[in-house]
């Protein structure tokens, strides 16, 4: 019997195409988000939210660009191009994640050098697609009030890997038995270092920290790429 | 439900280490699974049978190395050689 030490990562071959696209994204100095919730969690309306702010700053604002993840249908394309930034639907056919393959086929034709943010909907899954690098500069998961304060100790390894936990519709906690410390605290249990943004995008209340989470989030991706360290 | 894609990959390695050593058939492979992979132990020796089964490598046994972090890696195979 012959043991091989193989020492790799199983999912190398994902691994080297994101690690290509991290590299492009960087090259370009375009900030690549991946965000990832359950369904119905609202990654939809935050980037509905968050594309309509940038609308309204016309010159001066990012030059935005979205791939939007779902299993069937285009609606959610539909609904993001009303902003009048480029967006493309991936519909992965019963896939439960976006790969990094994905990816790299829905940015053709684009011309990276005209971006500034890639924001990467994921498809609407709390399991899967933690496991696959999209290449992005952050993971961010997005959970509502009207799902349950313990998901982050029932999914921890997406919150283990999310930069940031954005706690969407908190215009429904005085509705909904939602304990928001509790919350924070699992999340904070699984991941001690996790940054936290409440958000309603139903009110636009708390959208402010977002916007000033992404432009920080910008600056330290110049930054880095001023010294070359990225 | 990745599980079945990461049982794939899992096999696309075996597949190219075994190709190194003529004449050999893997045995085992060994994979380490962090508690915040979100990789499903089970799901992925289900699908790793499924792949595996009534093929020429029907007797290659998945070990699962449970670890702290979010490591997915492979860590050695077994090859019994002519």
């Amino acid at each position: 019997m012959n043991r091989v030490n193989l020492e790799q990562k199983v999912l190398s071959e994902n691994d080297r195409i994101a690690a290509e696209l991290r590299q492009r994204f960087v090259k370009n100095d375009i900030l690549c988000l991946n965000l990832i919730s359950s369904p119905g969690a609202g990654k939809t309306s935050l980037l509905e939210r968050t594309l309509e702010g940038f609308a309204a700053e016309s010159r001066g604002g990012p030059h935005v660009a979205v791939l939007t993840g779902d299993i069937q249908t285009d609606n959610d394309a539909a609904r993001l191009a009303r902003f009048g930034f480029p967006v493309r639907q991936i519909t992965t056919g019963g896939t439960c994640h976006l790969d990094a393959r994905m990816i790299t086929h829905a940015l053709e034709g684009w011309r990276l050098e005209d971006f500034d943010l890639l924001f990467i909907e994921n498809v609407g899954n709390l399991v899967c697609p933690a496991c696959y690098d999209l290449g992005e500069a952050a993971k961010i998961v997005v959970l509502s009030t009207a799902e349950g304060e313990d998901k982050p100790l029932k999914y921890p390894s997406i919150f283990f890997k999310s930069a940031l936990l954005v706690l969407n519709k908190i215009d429904l906690l005085p509705h909904v038995p939602f304990d928001l410390p509790a919350a924070r605290a699992n999340a904070r249990r699984v991941h001690p270092e996790m940054e936290i943004v409440e958000v309603s995008c139903a009110t636009s209340e708390g959208l402010n920290a977002w916007r000033q989470w992404i432009e920080q989030q910008r600056k330290e991706l110049s930054a880095r790429m001023i010294a070359g360290i990225a | 439900m990745h599980e079945l894609g990461i049982a794939n990959s899992v096999l696309d390695a075996v597949l190219a280490e075994t190709r190194r050593h003529l004449g050999a058939l893997p045995v085992k492979v060994a994979v380490r699974v962090g508690e915040f992979a979100g990789v499903n132990p089970e799901a992925l020796a289900f699908g790793f049978e499924i792949l595996t089964s009534k093929t020429e490598w029907e007797r290659l046994r998945l070990e699962v190395e449970r670890t702290s972090g979010d490591e997915l890696e492979l860590a050695y195979l077994e090859l019994e050689e002519p």
